[in-house]
């Protein structure tokens, strides 16, 4: 009996340890690894952009290139990786949730410098709503209705909630919304808390927020037209609303100098960035629900994305610096109204 | 003192019980299953043998199994010395090993981003070394560690407190030295007390969830164990791959504990049957 | 003899070191230390901060659902826990083996896992949770409801495991001596059983309650993440730490960690009062 339990005692130091070995480092010099980090919406599109990359890289080079991806909350992932987290890319929902990293000093370069000033996709704000949209659902004015349960996710870890808070309060500052008086900042600030006060479950992430519209949560969800998109595709049944007034949202992508260094994956990695403004990836992601920045694609997808009558952008706010400090700060507008919205109750 | 015949009140009390072990217990379980099968057999096949699940099951399976190594023999080690040494600070140290059992995983897993992380005490030490352990194995392995650890010990030490010293001492002025009395008088009758804690462990380092999920960030393809999976699943809308990876985890912890229980019930029997564990 | 019992003594003194060493060692290592980070980084800036921190709104609902909602779960599970036990032991009806055996499956069944299946079980597009919710106006995901239940599920064993060797081995004489002076099945239950397992009952609730407060993996899935409504201390702490809002999450994370530290204590403090009676 002592005799066969240390011998399977041995044998199971044995796997363990020939396990250990390999999948940590790339066994060979035709392989290299690269870390992908993400925030949630985009998953499947770089899911496919990435098999492409694989085989076009390959193709060209010979070289064998692996992913490892990450999906998070775009603010949870910016702050992972400043933890310690070692993505080579980061493909982000907003601009300062790169420079969270930037400032980290892990990204020593101008990620701002190219042609379309660092992002490679875009989208718009706007509604998921029932199938045959029950509440008749057009505009900004019908959230604030009495009877309506809306889902939007957390400004702390998401960045499309970020996005969702700055399109409501735009709207409304730019006189987009019935019965809020336009360039009022207390008047869109008083709007903005009517919304929240029927916000019913803050969730982490923009997936996590639409799959909880999807388990039967909710009236509403604000989120990324994109989500709705790709929620539509694979088989849910809910509807897209376009408001007459929203945000552009520009999604950025970098890569993390102090990373690719240290894994010694930069021309891999370079290569990636370069890939992802590609026509073929472009249209990948504009399969996906995102519009893009490459016009030719845009173009040709300009049926399945009509345009918005006052789109704005984050510089009717004066860009991402001043917005983290007078929407999201600890004093910020929104701070203040969600904790009187939910502090009431 | 056997009951005779149950009166309606011991009926009521036992359909009770019944009822709320039904809804509690079962119903759930049932709902997994039928969910699961919902897109029928070759789904919850292909779920489970996708790369990315098997993946993630060869990571959790490496984990548990480095994490029961280790506790089965500090576990034991531990054991032995609360039961067989007197010193200060002892019923400090026995109750400091149920502490991982209360506490919370999230926190578990940032006590070891505090230390571990970029901004973390022992970042500067490891980082010249090139180990990483925020988001990384190491640090899914140590947290795993940490919440395990009561298993083993809280198994061994009614075991060695139950050990017959009477045939150590015997052994001893025989003349067998410690190793031998060890290994020929002493192990043997803790080995169903091992086997016992062994599986309990590796059961709950299969399962662990937040704790890996903070320090390990789920990273695709390198953090991911199977927990990591099913939650991923799920926010993929890859429904019936996380049901399936669910079942399949669900199932095997409860085979293992019970293969595990049986043969506890089946030892205690042999004590009470005056039978003693063979000693050679 | 004597010489050598002497020699065995000496012996043992230092093979005593040999295992003392790395055990102490370990336990050091492995719990004190990220124990000690933690309360060091609680009190980071100060015991003010600390206890601002705990009572930021959304913090201190946190908490309070927390701890109600597992008192709550304590509650139910000590009574239905003591019923069970008393059903297993003291009667016998047909599948009593089967149902001692379901008893363990909390235990083995990965919590994550029990999330998702009550998810499955109750959520509102399944026709359990759809029928609660449209006739009874019931919501059990996505509100505490559903917290108590996973807490349920999670810490059932428990309190029946701890009752059941004790009612097992309990000595019926003074039950049949009662039964003879006319005492009622009631009186005989509460006046004779009852005390007997009172330490089993405490011992099984307190450990019940200190596992369901730290209970991260079920609840995350049942409850969802819903500040000031559904969001558990365990779930704040994880925001907390994915916003890198470092006081919070230590300031939270802290608080968790006496709770259970103190439920150790006040267990430890009861077991040995009931050992020196």
């Amino acid at each position: 009996m002592k005799k066969q339990f240390g011998l399977v005692l041995i044998l199971v130091a044995g796997l363990i340890l020939c396990g250990c070995g390999s999948g940590n480092t790339p066994s060979d010099e035709n392989t290299v690894k690269l870390i992908l980090g993400a925030y949630t919406t985009p998953r499947e599109a770089y899911g496919q952009i990435i098999l492409l990359f694989q085989d076009t890289w390959y193709e060209q080079t010979g070289q064998r290139v692996e992913f490892e991806e990450s999906y998070l909350g775009s603010g949870a992932q910016s702050r992972a990786v400043v933890e310690g987290f070692e993505a080579d890319i980061v493909a982000l929902s907003l601009e300062a949730d790169v420079n969270r990293i930037k400032d980290a000093g892990l990204i020593t370069h101008d990620w701002k410098a190219g042609e379309t000033k660092g992002i490679v996709t875009t989208s718009v704000v706007s509604f998921a709503v029932r199938e045959g949209n029950p509440l008749n659902i057009q505009d900004w004015d019908d959230l604030a209705g009495a009877d309506i349960d809306i889902l939007t996710p957390n400004p702390n870890t998401s960045g499309g909630a970020m996005w969702n808070i700055l399109a409501l309060y735009g709207a409304a500052l730019r006189g987009h919304v019935e019965g809020v008086p336009g360039d009022d900042p207390q008047a869109a600030e008083a709007f903005l808390m009517e919304v929240l006060s029927n916000v019913s479950v803050m969730d982490k992430a923009a997936r996590d927020s639409i799959l909880n519209f999807e388990k039967g949560i909710g009236d509403l969800a604000i989120t990324y037209e994109n989500e709705i998109l790709v929620g539509r595709g694979s088989g849910q049944t809910y509807e897209l609303v376009l408001p007459t007034s929203t945000i552009l949202i520009e999604n950025p992508i970098a890569l993390v100098d102090a990373n690719v260094d240290q894994h010694g994956t930069r021309e891999a990695s370079e290569a990636f960035l370069e890939f992802v403004y590609t026509i073929e990836a472009q249209r990948i992601f504009s399969q996906h629900g995102l519009r893009v920045v490459n016009q030719q694609v845009a173009e040709e997808t300009s049926a399945d994305y009509p345009p918005i009558d006052d789109l704005f952008t984050v510089e009717t706010f004066g860009g991402w610096e001043p917005i983290m400090q007078d929407f999201f700060g600890e004093e910020g507008v929104y701070t203040r109204a969600i904790l009187q919205v939910q502090g009431g109750e | 003192m056997r009951p005779q015949r149950n009166g309606l009140g011991a009926w009521i009390m036992i359909g009770a019980v019944v009822v709320y072990m039904g809804f509690l217990i079962v119903a759930p379980i049932t709902a997994l299953i039928i969910g699961a099968f919902g897109d029928g057999l070759t789904a919850v096949w292909q779920g489970i043998t996708s790369q990315a699940f098997l993946r993630s099951l060869w990571l959790s399976l490496r984990i548990a199994l480095l994490v029961v190594l280790v506790q089965s023999v500090f576990g034991t080690m531990i054991a032995w010395v609360l039961v067989r040494q007197d010193f200060w600070g002892k019923s400090f140290l026995n109750g400091l090993i149920d502490m991982p059992f209360a506490v919370s995983p999230v926190v578990v897993g940032y006590m070891l981003l505090l230390l571990f992380g970029r901004n973390g005490f022992l970042f500067p030490v490891l980082a010249r070394l090139g180990i990483s352990v925020a988001f990384s194995v190491p640090g899914m392995f140590l947290a795993t560690l940490f919440v395990s650890l009561p298993f083993m010990a809280r198994e061994m030490i009614p075991a060695i407190e139950n050990l017959d010293r009477e045939q150590e001492y015997a052994a001893e002025t025989l003349g067998a030295n410690q190793w031998t009395v060890f290994f020929r008088v002493i192990f043997p009758q803790l080995q169903s007390a091992l086997l016992y804690g062994l599986t309990l462990t590796f059961a709950r380092a299969l399962g662990e969830f937040g704790a890996v999920l903070v320090i390990g960030g789920g990273v695709q393809g390198r953090t991911e164990t199977t927990t990591l999976f099913i939650f991923r699943s799920l926010e993929e809308r890859q429904f019936i791959d996380a049901y399936s990876a669910a079942i399949l985890l669900g199932v095997f912890s409860v085979v293992i504990v019970f293969i595990a229980d049986e043969m506890k019930r089946r030892h205690s029997k042999h004590l009470e049957a005056g039978e003693q564990a063979p000693v050679v | 003899m004597k010489a050598a019992a002497l020699l065995r003594g000496r012996k043992r003194q230092r093979s005593g070191w040999l295992l003392r060493l790395p055990s102490v060692l370990y336990l050091v290592v492995m719990i004190l230390i990220p124990l000690a980070v933690i309360i060091q980084d609680g009190f980071r800036e100060g015991i003010s901060e600390l206890v601002h921190q705990i009572s930021l709104p959304i913090a201190r609902h946190a908490i309070l659902l927390t701890l109600w909602t597992s008192g709550l779960m304590t509650l139910i599970n000590a009574v239905m826990g003591l019923l069970t036990a008393y059903v297993l032991v003291r009667y016998d009806f047909p599948g009593k083996r089967l149902l001692n055996a379901i008893i363990d499956l909390p235990l083995a069944i990965p919590t994550l896992v029990t999330g998702v299946m009550l998810v499955m079980l109750y959520g509102p597009q399944e026709a359990l949770g759809h029928c609660l919710y449209d006739k009874f106006d019931i919501e059990i995901i996505f509100a505490p409801t559903g917290i108590v239940i996973a807490l349920l599920f999670i810490s059932f064993p428990f309190v029946v495991r701890n009752i059941q060797p004790v009612l097992q081995n309990l000595d019926q004489t003074p039950e049949r001596a009662a039964a003879t002076l006319g005492a009622s099945s009631w009186q005989i239950f509460w006046k004779v059983v009852f005390p007997a397992l009172i330490l089993p009952i405490l011992n099984g609730s307190l450990l019940s309650f200190s596992r369901a407060v730290g209970e991260f993996g079920a609840v995350v899935i049942v409850a969802g993440n819903i500040p000031l409504k559904t969001q558990t201390a365990a779930v704040y702490t994880l925001g907390a730490v994915e916003s890198q809002n470092r006081l919070g999450a230590s300031a939270i994370s802290f608080l968790l960690v006496a709770i259970a530290f103190t439920i150790l204590l006040i267990t430890n403090a009861i077991q040995k009062k009931w050992e020196t009676r």
